[in-house]
């Protein structure tokens, strides 16, 4: 204690010196990762001249020349740049809905595992044990030619009640169109939705002062839904139903939804809600058991303690996790080329097919994944800080 | 709260009016009604749960087992299953791919016998595994025939017993041994399937090419996921900078679109002079892809990794490199185990991908290809069943595997 150490004194030769090396160390590695960098750009200048490759982004204004049977309007004789938009729009459709459905599924499937009941709970293993184990690739064509092509065909019927068709062209349901009046009766649904939430308060507050039981989901939806349905016969019925039919060999009126759009969203949901589901158990079991016999001690039924005690703890561990699945989903849902459906990727190879031009459709995929990734990792973490703990910090 | 307190601390509670409620303690059901009971009915919730269940295994487990057995046409597997294996390998290499599934099968006995936990073989236990064999015998008379293929299969179960009888006998002092073989099978049976005149991986088709890629995704992913890992936990802001985008660049986007890379663009990145084939630049982008993941797997071990390992492997004056491989890594990784196996399994379930670039025949697209001749026109299910079973079976053993090793290991117990 009474003497210091004793420290070299000035600074070590500079071979030894940390300060230097660690400076010399990041310039040889940018140093090597430039050459590198430089070679392949070399390569590819080699390559560009010699098999007169277009590195060019005029492809995109001249006309596509083949079609697409879905989604935005769109016809053979729009620009390359129009395939493109028209099949990001499909991969975001299809992925949206395939996000929503699987977190249904996956939710479903994470509570059955825990069921008391023992043949619910044994099922919702099997469905995971088969679909976790199953390239995602394969479900979406056992759903395609397994399923969806044994339908009938669409000139064969296959109508359900004369309303809706199933065929394996496609899924047709009656869809309502706006007509007259429409305006008014969307300021009244408007009105419904302000007083439904004035009804919602008012029985809140009659809880909180008396203790009565408010009973304020059906007294809110029952005011709003009597607005509604009357407003609806009082203006003069604005929306009118309109039903498909079928045309030679396609839908007309109604809404489709197509079999390739169903075999790939099905083959998305399937294979994605089983991961969801086991993510949702762990997550289950990880909060604390105290947590759910307080719930029981304060007489909450076991539907209340999974719904307002458990799950909204379990969704902080589940969020990171099920975000990452999201996001999978997304990239998975380029297998689409694999069933034909025009998303990006089987849209981008037609046009390699057609036009060559593969480094410019590479790059398109590249930047529009990673914006998408990146899209959806945003809103998971705007969600996860709202669920997040708030407050005390450990 | 944790000093005792003296008896007349506690204030005695007011005794509830009323009748005492009587808990019965939680007894285990005994008879079978017991214990449906119990596990079916024990509210009117899971009563109906049950009834609905029911119909829904009664509907759907008739309709499948009725397609399996009567309505499905097998015999566009059992023609084909040659092919899926192996796609267009030569018949006279089928020896090395033989020899490499002796050596395999050995080692997994060694592990298995080395490092499993003893099985405690409970009557349900033992019913399955019966079932087990029976189903797997059964399947096997079905699809197969000939000699050669009962003499295969007997040796193989053979040397795996063998295998796993010496695993036991010498327990866990193979440990290196073991984990030196996983090390080096990669590379030796490469070796066995390529040298000396053996046919160019060009050949590789089926199944086989699967085990292929896969095996590269998993092997050969790991140093690139290590050394990007610590790349990314380095203090150089250079080399971090770049790992990160590096990973978050390929974590972004489909490994389909990186396979796509790999077909049409890799060759205009590299020396013209290197003309790579496909299946290896299509194993390069597959494993640099699972590197990517690897990664970010272990990156969440060394976080695991506690900031005293650190200080204490200072102390002892392990200068920065050691200290990483003495003392970090190896606890980061034994962490990371879980996490590497199911992404292992979903390496192996991505290497479907491969098919649907190029020309090159998977396991998949082989099954594929042998439902669209004429003479199995309209077998497409059964041939994707078929197909997906046996991807499925692979990834489930590895599975239910892992957690028996997980265990053995003690894996999240220390």
């Amino acid at each position: 204690m009474s003497q210091a150490v004793a420290v070299a004194p000035g600074r070590p030769p500079f071979w030894r010196d940390v300060r230097i090396l660690r400076i010399l160390g990041q310039v040889l590695f940018v140093v090597a990762v430039f050459l590198i960098g430089q070679q392949i750009y070399l390569n590819l200048q080699f390559g560009v001249k010699q098999q007169a490759i277009d590195l060019s982004w005029g492809f995109l204004n001249s006309q596509a020349g083949f079609d697409i049977k879905e989604g935005l309007d769109y016809s053979r004789a729009d620009s390359v740049a129009r395939a493109f938009t028209v099949a990001g729009f499909n991969t975001i459709r299809v992925a949206g809905v395939g996000i929503v459905l699987a977190s249904l599924f996956g939710l479903v499937i994470g509570v059955a595992r825990l069921s008391k009941n023992w043949l619910v709970r044994k099922i919702a293993q099997a469905y995971v044990d088969l679909f976790r184990n199953t390239p995602v690739l394969v479900v979406i064509l056992f759903v395609y030619f397994g399923f969806v092509l044994q339908l009938p065909r669409i000139d064969e019927g296959g109508s359900v009640f004369g309303v809706a068709f199933v065929s394996q062209r496609g899924t047709a349901i009656p869809w309502p169109r706006t007509d007259a009046g429409v305006g008014a009766w969307g300021v009244c649904l408007l009105a419904a939705l302000v007083v439904a939430w004035l009804v919602r308060r008012w029985r809140t507050r009659i809880n909180e002062t008396t203790g009565k039981p408010h009973y304020r989901f059906l007294w809110s939806g029952g005011v709003f839904l009597a607005i509604a349905v009357g407003s609806y016969f009082v203006i003069g019925s604005p929306m009118k139903m309109d039903v498909p039919k079928v045309d030679g060999l396609r839908f007309v009126g109604g809404v489709e939804m197509t079999g390739e759009f169903f075999a790939l969203l099905m083959g998305l949901v399937l294979y994605t809600s089983s991961f969801i589901g086991e993510i949702i158990r762990g997550s289950i079991l990880a909060v604390e058991k105290g947590q759910k016999e307080a719930g029981e001690a304060l007489g909450l039924t076991p539907f209340q303690q999974l719904r307002f005690v458990v799950l909204p703890q379990a969704m902080r561990i589940a969020i990171p996790p099920i975000n990452s699945q999201y996001l999978n989903l997304t990239k998975n849902s380029s297998l689409g080329l694999a069933v034909a459906f025009p998303e990006m990727v089987s849209v981008g190879t037609t046009i390699i097919n057609q036009e060559g031009r593969v480094t410019q459709v590479v790059v398109l995929w590249m930047l529009f994944y990673l914006t998408l990734s990146l899209s959806i990792s945003t809103v998971m973490n705007a969600i996860n800080r709202v669920v997040a703990y708030r407050g005390v910090r450990r | 709260m944790d000093r005792p307190r003296a008896p007349e601390d506690i204030t005695p509670l007011a005794v509830q009016e009323g009748p005492a409620v009587e808990v019965a303690p939680h007894k285990e059901p005994e008879t079978p009604l017991e214990w449906v009971r119990e596990n079916l009915f024990s509210s009117w919730f899971s009563g109906i749960l049950t009834l609905i269940s029911t119909a829904f295994l009664l509907y759907f487990g008739y309709a499948f087992l009725h397609w399996i057995f009567v309505s499905a046409e097998w015999r566009v597997v059992k023609v084909n299953l040659r092919s899926w294996m192996l796609g267009r390998f030569p018949p006279e290499g089928v020896g090395r791919v033989v020899t490499s599934m002796f050596l395999v099968v050995a080692l997994s006995g060694l592990t298995w016998g080395g490092l499993g936990k003893r099985i405690r073989w409970t009557i349900g236990r033992r019913i399955m595994a019966a079932g087990f064999a029976v189903g797997g015998l059964l399947l096997l008379y079905y699809v197969l025939s000939g000699v050669g293929i009962w003499l295969l299969i007997g040796g193989l179960t053979g040397t795996f017993a063998a295998a796993v009888w010496l695993g036991k006998r010498l327990g866990f002092r193979l440990r290196g041994v073991i984990t030196f073989g996983w090390v080096l099978i990669y590379p030796v049976v490469v070796a066995i399937l390529v040298a000396f005149g053996g046919p160019s991986p060009a050949r590789w088709g089926g199944f086989l090419l699967n085990v292929m890629v896969g095996s590269a995704g998993i092997v050969l992913s790991f140093p690139i996921g290590v050394v990007l890992a610590l790349g990314r936990r380095s203090s150089f802001p250079a080399i971090r900078t770049f790992c990160v985008g590096f990973i978050e660049l390929l974590r972004g986007v489909p490994l389909i679109t990186l396979l796509f890379a790999g077909l049409y663009f890799l060759p205009l990145l590299l020396p013209p002079s290197l003309d790579l084939h496909l299946i290896i630049r299509i194993t390069i982008m597959f494993t640099i892809f699972s590197g990517v993941y690897v990664a970010e797997i272990i990156r969440g071990g060394l976080q695991g990794v506690h900031q005293g390992q650190y200080e204490a492997a200072r102390a002892l004056g392990l200068p920065t490199w050691r200290m990483t491989a003495l003392v970090i890594l190896p606890q980061a990784l034994r962490n990371t185990i879980p996490a590497l196996v199911s992404h292992f399994i979903s390496v192996w379930k991505d290497t479907s991908l491969v098919g649907l670039v190029g020309s090159l025949d998977e396991g998949l697209s082989q099954a594929r290809h042998s439902a669209a001749g004429l003479e199995f026109i309209g077998t497409l299910p059964e041939v994707l069943f078929g197909a997906g079973f046996i991807f499925w079976v692979v990834a489930i053993s590895l599975g239910r595997w892992s957690q028996r090793v997980e265990k053995r290991v003690g894996v999240g117990e220390r």
